[in-house]
């Protein structure tokens, strides 16, 4: 008996508990903007960047956009995960280790021809499975209070030396430092790599990201820092407040330490909107997408042909990094590094 | 027309509650069923009002069947109201919302809340109170005005009136006994206090663990309790071995008395059973000698104890008014009267030669 | 119709039911502990357990826990104790002041701290900050536990020549034992879960690397290996708790006294009491809440117009997390309530381990979970709402359970016994006396939700931007101005909840 009663009065509370599943289950999206039909970015390159580039495609072609951000490891592995049943119709990143990643996995559909054409074959891997759609290059962010420029390393591999312990810093944890060591496996091999790290593990204090590295060089907390190059141009460019103190050097010379890093986009095999997807990835690499880089708030490096970086950056050919096929760039082979040296 | 019970049984896991109990209300009577607790009288009330079933027996009203071990009526389709110990009135609704619970909304509803209210001689200003904000008086009285609202056809008394302190108790069970014999319907209550149970109904039942001990007319199971537990449940008793004879008389302590009922059932030894209040202590001669061992005075009385014969003999403790007691002072021989009859029992091994239960 | 015979003492079978489906539903993430275990292979296991990084890892989130729920307890029950039972001045302010860091979730004032002074970090950081903001959760139960206690005891043990501090030492602190207990290990348990304000701080623990972990390599070996030893700390704080509690049992605290409790003097001590509790409120409360107001005037107005939409999706779905908790709390509260027993403590008991584990592994245990089991839940609105429910339903369990306590059966029965039926019965009398620990219960869940970080990332569909989110991808990247409105907006809807449960608290006493 007790049974029907409370029967009688749960069934209110689940039915209106299930109402809400329900509505959550049919895709009810509380972001009112975000259509079912959308265009779905995984996107690890900065939000405010991809924000330009969606906004001005889908003012030009009428096509919705949905981000979902994350940074470039996650995402790749979250891709990876999903397998076929990816929600992703494009892979946007900052580095090109996690696009091999996807690559490897056999989840890309191959970028149309047109597209590539449109990207110089350096900075793009020779597959076709994916293609850069920018780039950005490793700096060493120095405080001059705290070092001369004669002190500063020759290579990013002296950072290993006992002399350091202490005085540098950089953000492990972060995609953009893993692209900068997976170019170090590419070029200076497993166990100097591995040794590198080691010291690191010892000599440099760790920072979550970027801006908290450079911001830390720029307080006098340590007198030199790893980071890409824009941050350092987006700071400057606005308040200098986490730069004012701090000047950049580049190694060149083809260094680890020069590496340019490209950021990959790419179009997922499974995605459900393919045509929109590859007309996005055009348009990214093509000059509309490529001037929002070249004029845009970012600092990041153009890729195509014949669209110039926005001053006063350094032009991309003139800064002496060293050759590596993009797609050659493994992910897990440095996380698996960095996890055995101890900063993972 | 009434309400039947037959062969009421249930158990809880396998503790035995109520025993095969049976009994009839004719319509508009009261029943007071009186136990100790743990005797079970309010499971049976609770089966009555439909918040258990039976696992045995059936409960009938008006020839319609309440409840059996396999089917039951659910209470609000019983027309059975119920008043809780504590009354259970909502604390978030009024007294008129309380009172109003059960009557469906209408033009006459207002009008049945004041009828109501006024037969159980609740004032109108009460109306829009909360019942935090009233006695616990008022608040037992808004729980029968509530449960007679709707008209029901019979009315179940749970305890109402033991959550309440002494002089708000009589005065609440005076008005409630009134409220309801106007209103004319059946009525069951339930407790555990002799007093309450002899002065409220028309008929009594006495229930002990879980079984029908007895039921009659209030007067009629005073006079003549089945047993000499009921007996002494229902108020102080003296038991004093005694004697039959074939004359309806009975020689014991007392002297020769003549007896009321025989209840020995023809035992080789038998017991009589007198009330407290049949005693009368006197400086005369002519009654059963005594002496006074000591006196306590208690409220307005002075407790005796007196003692029968030798040391070897027995003691009671008998009341006299305070004025009366310096006739009575420690080591006087008194004269103990008896007045009435008595009630005759069987033996039992274990029972003590006398027994005085001033208070149960 | 099943027969009516049964054993009073038995809850009904369709109750229990649902009561096992949903206890069984939050026993998901540690299913997935198990089963990541298990399926990891003792060796992989053990290489990623047993390394020099884990090491660093257990000793700092260990010593976060030993040293940080200490704190929490002097300056909850300290605090409590002086707006309570001294003659301390303003005590009514500071009986405010001293819960108002609840309103700040934190990592909002690990923000404040980080950006008003970057050099804090490290251990020494993540401590102030997390004791900070924690330390309330000691502070309420210790006041509501300190009103509920008769002062007949201490007023015997002042007749007995105890003076204010022998009173205290020996008489209110060992009747406090429960709510030191509980309150601690609801705060140790918080510190185990805390992400941002530690990622804020640089300081590393379980719950910081596995982010990381998750970061990169998604809900790969690594993050799940962290989990399976963070699990286990868990594990080891509740059973810490409850070998410590012995048989004492959290019940219904006694209904209070009008009588006043006496109060000690503090005398020519006040002014520095006064003065350490001032400062104590400029760490917890004005500092964060004086940077939230600096960065709001370097806003631009671009910086407040995603507010909105992250506001509406904040109050949709912790409004769901909080009426889904109540769904899921209500039978098994009916159940403990009505029908207490050893089904009852056994359903209370998995619901209280699974909601033991931090928020991370919830959220790695249903990306696991629904990619594999049911790939169309995954990245919906129902999965995040699940994981509130996973993460905050202790918050309901406890207000519902004390809510149907209160209400006697009897108030059915009578309303039965009118002719009402037992549906009505209890959409009239019982609905609307619950309502009050119902809207409780809701609004902890709901501000438990709003706060929600790490799930929401991992869980929500794609576009979804919730204020605590938003936060903390503009306070991530160190834009600290853009961040500010979210801030302010999370210690907003954080202060209608914190009202009520200290009005609830303060309520004690004039029952």
């Amino acid at each position: 008996m007790r049974n029907r009663l409370f029967r009688a009065a749960i069934a209110p509370v689940a039915a209106a508990s299930l109402v809400l599943a329900g509505c959550a289950a049919t895709g009810e999206n509380p972001d009112a903007s975000a259509s079912a039909d959308a265009l779905v970015i995984y996107n690890a390159q900065h939000e405010q960047l991809t924000e330009e580039w969606t906004a001005a495609f889908t003012e030009e072609t009428g096509i919705e956009v949905s981000l979902r951000n994350g940074g470039d490891s996650e995402l790749s592995n979250q891709i990876v995960t999903e397998g076929a049943a990816s929600p992703a119709d494009v892979f946007l990143t900052e580095n090109s280790p996690a696009m091999s990643l996807v690559e490897d996995a056999g989840l890309f559909a191959p970028v149309d021809s047109a597209t590539l054409d449109l990207v110089p074959a350096q900075y793009r891997p020779s597959s076709g499975a994916w293609t850069g759609i920018a780039a950005r290059s490793t700096v060493l962010v120095y405080n001059p209070s705290l070092i001369s420029e004669a002190e500063l390393p020759s290579s990013l591999m002296d950072l290993q030396n006992p002399e350091w312990k202490g005085r540098w810093g950089a953000a492990p944890s972060g995609a953009d430092f893993q692209a900068i060591v997976s170019a170090m496996l590419a070029t200076q091999g497993e166990e100097a790599t591995s040794s590198w790290l080691e010291g690191m593990h010892s000599n440099a204090t760790v920072y979550n990201n970027n801006i908290a590295t450079m911001k830390a060089v720029n307080a006098g907390e340590v007198p030199v820092g790893v980071i890409y190059h824009y941050y350092w141009y987006r700071d400057q460019d606005g308040t200098a407040e986490n730069s004012g103190n701090t000047k950049l050097h580049y190694f060149g010379n083809e260094d680890p330490g020069a590496f340019v890093s490209i950021s990959g986009g790419g179009v997922l095999k499974s995605s459900a909107h393919a045509d929109e997807a590859q007309e996005f990835l055009a348009w990214l690499a093509g000059p509309a997408g490529q001037t929002i880089l070249g004029e845009g708030y970012s600092f990041e490096y153009p890729v195509s042909t014949g669209v110039p970086a926005r001053s006063p950056l350094p032009a991309l050919d003139s800064l002496n990094a060293p050759a590596i096929d993009p797609s050659t760039l493994n992910g897990p082979d440095v996380v698996a590094l960095m996890t055995e040296a101890g900063l993972l | 027309m009434s309400l039947q019970l037959t062969g009421v049984s249930k158990s809880f896991g396998s503790q035995p509650v109520l025993d095969r109990v049976s009994f009839d209300v004719e319509r508009g009577t009261r029943l007071a069923i009186v136990g100790a607790s743990g005797s079970g009288k309010s499971t049976l009330l609770r089966i009555i009002a439909g918040f258990e079933q039976p696992g045995a027996g059936e409960v009938r009203l008006d020839d319609r069947l309440l409840a059996s071990a396999t089917t039951t009526i659910s209470a609000h389709r019983r027309g059975i109201g119920y008043v809780a110990q504590d009354g259970a009135l909502f604390p978030h609704l009024s007294v008129r919302g309380n009172i109003g619970f059960g009557i469906p909304r209408s033009a006459a509803r207002e009008g049945r809340i004041r009828e109501v209210m006024e037969l159980t001689s609740l004032d109108a200003d009460f109306l829009d109170r909360y019942p935090h904000q009233l006695s616990g008086g008022q608040q037992q009285r808004v729980a029968l005005a509530r449960a007679l609202a709707p008209d029901p056809k019979v009315i179940l008394l749970d305890e109402p009136f033991s959550a309440l302190d002494t002089g708000l108790r009589a005065h609440t069970r005076a008005a409630m006994t009134r409220a309801l014999s106007q209103s004319g319907v059946t009525t069951i209550l339930v407790t555990h206090d002799q007093e309450e149970a002899l002065s409220f109904g028309d008929q009594l039942a006495v229930i002990a663990e879980g079984r029908l001990v007895q039921a009659g007319r209030p007067a009629e199971v005073f006079d003549a309790p089945a047993s000499a537990e009921i007996a002494e449940f229902l108020g102080a008793a003296l038991f004093v071995p005694a004697h039959a004879n074939a004359d309806a008389r009975a020689v014991c302590a007392f002297g020769d008395l003549p007896v009321r009922h025989d209840l020995s059932a023809g035992a080789r030894s038998v017991r009589a059973m007198l009330r407290p209040s049949q005693l009368s202590v006197g400086d005369n001669a002519g009654g059963t000698a005594a002496t006074v061992e000591s006196a306590r005075q208690s409220g307005s009385a002075v407790e005796l104890e007196l003692r029968f014969g030798s040391a070897a003999g027995f003691s009671l403790t008998h009341r006299v008014p305070l004025y009366e007691a310096h006739r009575f002072p420690v080591g006087r021989t008194v004269s103990v009267h008896v007045d009435g009859g008595v009630v005759l029992y069987p033996e039992t091994a274990a029972s003590d030669p006398v027994r005085s239960a001033l208070a149960p | 119709m099943p027969a009516g015979v049964a054993d009073r003492k038995r809850p009904p079978v369709g109750l229990v039911v649902f009561a096992v489906l949903f206890a069984a539903a939050a026993l998901i993430p540690v299913g997935y502990v198990i089963q990541a275990a298990f399926a990891m292979g003792w060796q992989q296991l053990a290489d990623l357990v047993f390394r020099p990084r884990v090491g660093e890892l257990l000793t700092n989130t260990v010593l976060l826990v030993v040293l940080g729920v200490p704190c929490a307890v002097v300056l909850g029950v300290g605090g409590a104790w002086l707006v309570e039972r001294t003659t301390l001045p303003a005590r009514r302010l500071f009986a405010v002041l001293l819960v108002m860091p609840l309103t700040i979730p934190a990592f909002v004032a690990s923000y404040g701290w980080a950006s008003a002074i970057p050099s804090i970090n490290g251990l020494g950081g993540g401590l102030l900050v997390a004791t900070l903001a924690y330390y309330p959760l000691v502070y309420l139960p210790a006041l509501a536990s300190l009103r509920g206690l008769d002062p007949a005891l201490e007023e015997s043990a002042r007749s007995l020549g105890m003076n204010g501090w022998q009173v205290f030492l020996r008489v209110i602190l060992p009747q406090l034992r429960l709510a030191m207990l509980g309150g601690g290990l609801v705060v140790a348990l918080h510190l185990l879960a805390e992400y941002g304000a530690f990622a804020f701080l640089r300081f590393e623990t379980f719950t910081t690397a596995i982010v990381v972990a998750y970061q990169a390599g998604f809900a790969g070996p690594n993050a799940a290996a962290l989990g399976v030893v963070l699990a286990m700390l868990c594990f080891v704080v509740l059973v810490i708790e409850a070998a410590a509690r012995g048989r004492l049992r959290y019940s219904r605290v006694g209904s209070g006294t009008q009588l006043p409790a006496p109060r000690v003097e503090l005398g020519r001590a006040a002014p520095f009491v006064v003065g350490a509790l001032l400062v104590l409120a400029t760490a917890a409360v004005a500092v964060p809440l004086a940077n939230v107001g600096r960065w709001l005037f370097a806003t631009d107005a671009a910086d407040w117009q995603p507010l909105l939409n992250a506001t509406w999706q904040t109050v949709v779905l912790s409004v769901g997390g909080a009426v889904a908790a109540l769904v899921v709390a209500l039978p098994i509260a009916w159940i403990a309530a009505r029908y207490p027993g050893r089904t009852a403590r056994t359903l209370e008991g998995a619901y209280y381990v699974a909601s033991s584990l931090p928020a991370i592994i919830v959220a790695l245990a249903l990306v696991t979970f629904t990619l594999r089991v049911v790939p169309a839940m995954y990245q919906t609105v129902a999965t995040v709402i699940a994981a509130y429910v996973l993460i905050f339903l202790p918050r309901a369990l406890v207000s519902v359970r004390a809510g149907v306590a209160q209400i006697p059966e009897g108030f059915e029965e009578a309303a039965r016994s009118l002719g009402v039926s037992p549906f009505m019965a209890k959409l009239r009398v019982t609905a609307p006396l619950l309502l009050p620990s119902l809207a409780a219960g809701a609004a902890l869940v709901a501000l438990g939700a709003a706060n929600e970080l790490t799930a929401t990332l991992l869980l929500a569909p794609t576009g979804t931007r919730t204020v605590a989110t938003g936060f903390w991808a503009a306070a991530s990247a160190i834009d600290y101005a853009a961040a500010a409105p979210y801030a302010l907006t999370l210690v907003l809807l954080s202060v209608p909840a914190v009202a009520l449960m200290f009005a609830q608290v303060k309520a004690r006493r004039s029952r």
